[in-house]
């Protein structure tokens, strides 16, 4: 556990008397001391890791779906398929997969050398019983079922050949199954309450999760006959008995300096969300390095609401952009640690994006087009009005959502902008309140994250449809873009089967949102980790940038 | 707070009253605590349903993952969400004269399990900060009543600046001066008795502050008292009398303090215990407000109303035994 850290004097002891007696037992050419940490992996230890994010009320990603599930789920659940460094798919659970020509059926080939930690075997009815069980209604899935929405029937052909029956053509469905929050859990654990399985989730995955001390830690020990990882895994670490660890501890510590005084006391291993300033410093230090894993899906952008005044107006947009300048300051409040973005896609997603011309500032260029549009009149707080109304801007921000660099950023934006004439009006808000805030379509301005594996998060995030908001209010559209022809371009292009067919699809329909003004792109939404210089191994997965330990171990 | 209603007036002995008056005194006590286990039960509920938002979202919603409409039903329906507020109070009210306080939305499980699961972690603390803080209060009486006025003068400034240090600040220095530059105790809480160590401490030295800065007025007029001068008479050392005589006069007032202090440890976990991330009530008091998971925050509410009203009542009884005139003497 790890309150033997800090048994300082015990170690002490142990120290001197392991090098007394080295002194005592071998003379000349004795000490072979390790300075660097040579490549060959350790087995055994006990990592502790630590987690900024709110501790998940449920372990299995399935019910709700959010990225703290994901972050601990990555260690104990596997999914069909993963993507490897270069974004191309590899198989994991299933082996191989082919479409019907018409898209409407997709066949997956399953291992079958794989079992649950609770001894059922993975087969073909596994797989149905985890698609029913993210859409079922009951579960309460969001990510999850949003990713396995075309999916309407399952069905097992033989013990390891599955099935897929769709509503519609998907050429997203491979790297929607990538994704944590579907993967592949015991359909015998499935079948017991949501409380017990949301407790302790079994699925094939490199750890079990053994016991969870609310609000304290989860503690994840070793899958013993762990044998599945995903392909480009297996290839590098052949020969190897992973996973190399004995246990994980994973733990909840919410306050950034906490969390960074806690790696550097040596308390934990590897930290997330690490802030700009903490990265900064770290750079200093030799004992710790970082992990910089950009999640995929939208980058990070501040969405203009079209589907009201004064934005309905795309000069208004266009001169918004223009008179704000977004790399200063990035600059200044993230250190460097973050690049700025002109795309709608996060830059791990290989058919983004970028138009940076559409987004160099001209004041006068902003001034001429907010004349143009009526907004010639300055009231006496200097700001611009149009028939003696402000032109006022409402931008809610969600504090739970954005980070302190953030929050900073968006000041700089009104100050600039209040230079233009525009009134910007920031609302901080937490979660609930800010939901509430969208769901009234009381904002002009918005920055809301979305990670997604591929390029058909544009689908979700600007086709009309998800105007309509869902009973609650909420609608992911928040720029209420609504144009046909876009439409059109990312229906055809979640149905397009053949991959030019679909990068130039997705090209046309990113060209259309940015010179539609109707996002700020600002930078890829960060995910930055920090390790002990004493753990190897660790990398990101390439499909949600989850950190996974499957390969990772400590040097002693 | 409501720290100024809970100052015990020394009262005339109880010892003379007849019985009656002790069992009347008990029962509006009691009826006092139900009132206000049902006024912080009410007005955290609607503080909570007033505040813009829809629960329903912030169960199932987070960052990046936005809800499909069924499952919004689904949910809705579950946790009785979709019914009129008014029919959700009062059947929130009628289970929790049964002594159920619900199901958490958030936790998917019972608010009680939920609760009890923290309660030990946050009750630890707050009596080891309790314990700390009389501890460091007495200890620098004492030191500044023996060292003549500078010694005063410097024990009154430390005790006017511990006290208006706020717990974040406190914690990170902590943390940098015992954590980062002597390495000995760990930043983040761990098992153990280490563990508790800095957060104690960080809800301590104000409190400690407080306790002082109540005690140092009525220990200033102890030492003029007769009985003072009477026992240097009798030749004793000055730490006795300290001890014997002038810190249980002076220790009155903070003893009746102590009640409130409770309290208010209790809503400095919420503190303490995210940034130290150290179990306890007030992280899920803070996730729960956050996440609107009504019948937990109601529910921890309570607990903590009704821990207050206990510690208020023990305070009490601990002032009659210090103070001999609250038993014996009428006035």
């Amino acid at each position: 556990m790890p309150s033997r850290r800090f048994s300082r004097p015990r170690a002490a002891v142990v120290v001197t008397a392991a090098v007394a007696l080295l002194l005592a037992a071998c003379s000349p050419g004795g000490g072979a001391t390790t300075t660097e940490p040579s490549g060959e992996p350790v087995t055994g230890g006990t990592l502790t890791y630590a987690s900024g994010d709110a501790e998940p009320s449920c372990l299995d990603p399935h019910v709700g779906g959010n990225y703290p599930q994901a972050l601990i789920a990555t260690q104990y659940l596997e999914s069909l398929v993963s993507l490897d460094e270069d974004g191309e798919v590899v198989p994991w659970l299933a082996t191989e997969w082919d479409a019907s020509d018409d898209g409407l059926e997709w066949e997956f080939t399953l291992r079958d050398d794989v079992t649950f930690t609770d001894g059922t075997p993975f087969d073909a009815e596994a797989v149905a019983a985890n698609i029913a069980h993210v859409q079922d209604p009951a579960t309460a899935s969001s990510t999850g079922y949003l990713a396995l929405a075309k999916i309407k029937d399952v069905v097992a052909v033989d013990d390891h050949l599955v099935r897929f029956e769709m509503s519609a053509p998907d050429s997203a469905l491979l790297e929607s199954l990538s994704q944590v929050w579907v993967a592949m859990e015991s359909p015998k654990a499935l079948e017991r309450s949501q409380e017990e399985n949301c407790a302790a989730p079994v699925g094939t995955g490199p750890f079990v999760v053994d016991t969870w001390e609310r609000q304290d830690s989860v503690t994840l020990v070793r899958n013993d006959d762990y044998n599945s990882p995903p392909a480009d895994v297996a290839e590098a670490t052949e020969g190897s008995d992973l996973p190399y660890l004995d246990s994980i501890v994973w733990r909840f510590i919410p306050d950034s300096a906490s969390r960074y005084a806690a790696l550097q006391s040596g308390e934990v291993q590897v930290i997330d969300n690490a802030q700009p300033d903490t990265i900064k410093s770290a750079e200093s230090d030799d004992a710790i390095e970082e992990l910089d894993a950009p999640r995929p899906g939208a980058a990070n952008r501040i969405e203009l609401n079209s589907g009201k005044a004064p934005f309905d107006d795309e000069r208004v947009r266009e001169a918004f952009i223009r008179s704000v300048n977004v790399d200063d300051g990035i600059q200044s409040l993230f250190f460097g640690t973050a690049e700025r973005s002109y795309s709608p896609l996060s830059s791990v997603e290989p058919l983004g994006l970028s138009l940076p011309d559409l987004f160099t500032v001209d004041t006068d260029a902003a001034s001429a087009l907010l004349d143009e549009a009526g907004w010639d009149e300055r009231d006496a707080d200097g700001y611009r009005a149009k028939d003696g109304e402000r032109l006022t801007l409402d931008f809610p921000v969600s504090t739970n959502q954005s980070i302190p660099a953030e929050q900073s950023l968006f000041e700089q934006i009104q100050a600039d902008a209040k230079t233009a004439g525009f009134e910007v009006k920031l609302q901080p808000l937490d979660l609930s309140s800010w939901y509430g805030v969208l769901a009234e379509n009381e904002y002009d301005l918005v920055s809301a994250p979305y990670t997604k594996v591929g390029p058909d998060v544009l689908r979700i995030l600007y086709h009309s449809d998800s105007i309509t908001p869902a009973p609650s209010g909420y609608f992911a559209n928040l720029a209420q873009v609504d144009d046909a022809d876009l439409d059109e371009l990312l229906t055809q292009a979640s149905a397009a089967s053949d991959a030019g067919e679909r990068a130039s699809l997705y090209e046309e329909a990113q060209r259309i949102i940015l010179e539609g003004y109707y996002i700020l792109p600002l930078y890829d939404q960060q995910n930055h980790f920090l390790r002990s210089s004493s753990v190897q191994g660790l990398r990101a997965m390439p499909t949600v940038s989850t950190p996974t330990f499957a390969g990772a171990w400590l040097v002693p | 707070m409501a720290g100024a209603l809970t100052l015990p007036v020394p009262t005339t002995g109880a010892r003379r009253r007849p019985v009656p008056g002790n069992r009347h005194w008990l029962l509006l006590r009691a009826g006092g605590v139900l009132f206000v286990l049902w006024a912080a039960a009410t007005i955290t509920f609607f503080a909570l349903r007033l505040v813009p938002g829809d629960p329903a979202e912030a169960i199932l919603g987070g960052p990046g993952s936005q809800a499909g409409p069924e499952a919004l039903a689904q949910v809705r329906r579950e946790y009785g969400l979709d019914q009129p507020l008014v029919v959700q109070y009062l059947t929130y009210l009628g289970r929790l004269v049964t002594g159920d306080l619900g199901q958490s939305y958030s936790l998917h499980k019972p608010v009680l399990t939920a609760i009890g699961e923290q309660f030990g972690a946050t009750l630890t603390l707050a009596l080891v900060s309790l314990a700390l803080a009389w501890a460091l209060a007495c200890a620098l009486a004492a030191w500044s009543v023996r060292g003549g006025r500078v010694a005063w003068a410097i024990g009154s400034g430390l005790e006017l600046v511990a006290a208006a240090v706020p717990h974040f600040w406190l914690a990170t220095v902590l943390i940098l001066f015992f954590s980062l530059t002597l390495g000995i105790l760990p930043p983040v809480s761990v098992p153990g008795p280490l563990g508790i160590v800095l957060p104690a401490l960080t809800m301590a030295i104000p409190l400690a502050g407080f306790l002082g800065q109540v005690m140092r007025e009525s220990l200033l007029t102890a030492m003029e008292s007769p009985f003072v001068t009477t026992a240097r008479a009798r030749g004793e050392s000055e730490v006795r009398i300290f001890w014997r005589h002038t810190l249980r006069h002076a220790a009155i007032p903070a003893v009746g303090l102590s009640g409130w202090a409770f309290g208010s440890l209790i809503s400095g976990a919420v503190v303490v215990e995210s940034v130290f991330a150290r179990q306890g009530l007030g992280r899920s008091l803070l996730s729960a407000v956050q996440l609107r998971d009504v019948t937990l925050v109601t529910g921890i509410v309570l607990v903590v109303a009704l821990a207050y009203a206990v510690m208020t009542l023990v305070t009490d009884l601990a002032d009659r035994l210090i103070d001999p005139r609250t038993r014996a003497v009428a006035e």
